[in-house]
């Protein structure tokens, strides 16, 4: 019926299991949250409506059950490099990037979406971004990075691909349409930007070029205090791992 | 005049009595009530043992599950026969109800066999006091697996768990350190999955060890040293790469040409594996210059060899 993959199995135990991991082993300081109201909010977000209609206003509820005060200075933004950011930043204990916020935790790296007119779960099949941009999970992220962003504060920093095709700040984009219009000016004293290389990649963009410049104008057109490196020492070794 | 007095005293008395009796009465219904409302409360923290280390995780059934679901499902598919019920109560079984100094492994031996899996040769990645750095290293390369990154070693990483004999079985408040009882639930299992994972383990395996702590990289004490090169399977396995890994900035308390690694090569030649050893072995020490980019030991890998 869609062209992507199905809800993934066991999605109730994993959302709830990976949600009393946070709050008992992950992340403690936290405190108490109550996962199985969690998962409900969650799971009425999409149930029971046309896959194609969902909001990101839909998942408001989970948002605030989930809600959790990001440690100044340790958000970390990024575009077209997960894997490395999630290496970079270390399962949060040096950075708190999306996925290693509660909310952003429950929900990496599965896949979800209801149908109309029933309370159950579409296992075969969901609808993809080009299919219709209103589905579960691209709401989803939506509604975590505004709300990410919202919550972030003091030194920001941005990791983007140097190599990407299409340029290292993509425009639509995450960062571009839900996490700088977002972003609270009297909280941040300044965002650091960081535009890595593949190894052997090509050097597509770089600070003060094409897309880059585009980003950074942007920022200080909207009154930040922008800085931005080249192949950061600290993420190249990462890079050099593959 | 006299005879009025009398009575009028005899009844002040008697009804000081009757006030004294219902009074005491009143007392011991009291008590025998609130003894009666709170014996219940009380019936479960008292009665438990008490131990020296942090108690069962809260809501370990939920993690457990939820992470097993998450392996077999997300990051494993192949594993997708696994039933992670079954899985979750074998290892309730294993140890609910139960006197925490008095597990043994015929406990685990359902859980172990329920959630093993085989591990690709040339895969297995050993490690003795580098968790940290073995497992960054192992998120960021999946061509090596350590037994954390196994089911088993999955599911139980950084949580724990114990019994007790008294109602609700499950001890949540403390648990059995080692040096309290060797047979508690946690060493035991963890020994069993150690023993398991040397003996699923083909061809080339690979052990990191930590050059920069005093008491020696290779201790015989240790789970590495005691269960694990012992359970290495010499008609499978056929070579063992040391990673012998120094903190940047040392200290340099060992490299391959110590003594502890003296040792641990001389067992391993006696039980016919081949050696080859490696200080700071490159890539791990990448991620080491994560953190360290400007040390004279973290040049960039276009410079390297």
């Amino acid at each position: 019926k869609w062209k992507g993959e199905g809800t993934t199995q066991n999605l109730e135990s994993i959302v709830i299991g990976r949600c009393y991991d946070y709050i008992r082993i992950v992340n403690p300081a936290v405190g108490e949250k109550n996962c199985s109201q969690i998962w409900e909010a969650f799971k009425n977000a999409f149930i029971n409506k046309d896959p194609c209609s969902i909001l990101p206003k839909d998942y408001e509820l989970f948002i605030n059950l989930t809600l959790h005060t990001i440690p100044p200075n340790k958000s970390l933004f990024w575009e077209n490099n997960q894997l490395l950011v999630n290496s970079f930043a270390a399962r949060g204990r040096r950075y708190m990037s999306v996925g290693d916020t509660l909310f952003g935790f429950v929900g990496d790296f599965l896949n979800w979406c209801g149908q109309a007119d029933s309370p159950g779960l579409d296992y075969e099949s969901c609808p993809t971004m080009t299919e219709c941009e209103n589905n579960a999970v691209d709401s989803f992220w939506r509604m975590a990075s505004i709300t990410y962003a919202q919550h972030s504060s003091g030194v920001i920093q941005v990791l983007l691909n140097g190599s990407a095709e299409g340029g290292a700040y993509p425009q639509p984009g995450f960062f571009a349409d839900y996490e700088i219009p977002n972003l609270q000016k009297d909280k941040i004293s300044q965002i650091v930007i960081w535009v890595v290389d593949d190894i052997e990649g090509p050097d597509a963009d770089s600070c003060g070029t094409n897309s880059v410049k585009t980003l950074e104008t942007r920022l200080k057109t909207l009154g930040f205090d922008v800085t931005c490196t080249d192949n950061y020492k600290s993420v190249m070794f990462l890079l050099c791992l593959d | 005049m006299p005879l009025q007095q009398g009575s009028a005293r005899v009844r002040q008395r008697t009804v000081l009595l009757v006030g004294i009796a219902v009074l005491l009465a009143a007392l011991v219904l009291a008590v025998v009530l609130a003894s009666l409302l709170t014996h219940g409360r009380h019936e479960v923290s008292p009665k438990m043992l008490k131990w020296k280390d942090r108690g069962t995780t809260k809501n370990l059934q939920e993690v457990i599950l939820g992470r097993c679901y998450n392996y077999i499902t997300a990051q494993h598919p192949e594993l997708g026969d696994k039933d992670c019920l079954k899985i979750w109560e074998s290892l309730k079984d294993a140890f609910i109800y139960k006197n925490p100094c008095n597990i043994t492994p015929e406990d685990y031996q359902p859980l172990m066999e329920l959630a093993s899996h085989p591990i690709p040769c040339n895969k297995s990645l050993f490690w003795s006091k580098t968790g940290d750095l073995v497992h960054r290293y192992t998120k960021s390369n999946q061509n090596f697996l350590t037994l954390e990154d196994t089911l088993l070693g999955y599911m139980a990483d950084r949580v724990s768990w114990c019994g007790d004999p008294s109602a609700p079985g499950i001890n949540y408040e403390s648990c059995p350190k080692r040096n309290e009882c060797e047979s508690n639930p946690g060493s035991v299992f963890w020994k069993m999955a150690s023993k398991m994972f040397a003996e699923a383990a083909c061809g080339v395996v690979q052990v990191m060890l930590n050059g920069s702590v005093e008491a020696g990289a290779f201790r015989s004490s240790s789970i590495f040293g005691s269960i694990e090169i012992f359970n290495l399977d010499p008609d499978k396995v056929t070579e063992v790469h040391i990673w012998l890994m120094q903190n940047i900035g040392g200290p340099q308390s060992e490299s391959c040409s110590g003594q502890s690694i003296q040792r641990l090569i001389s067992i391993l030649e006696e039980r016919n594996f081949r050696i080859i050893c490696e200080d700071n072995y490159r890539p791990v020490q990448l991620l080491q210059c994560v953190h360290n980019p400007d040390h004279t030991d973290c040049r960039l890998c276009t410079n390297s060899s």
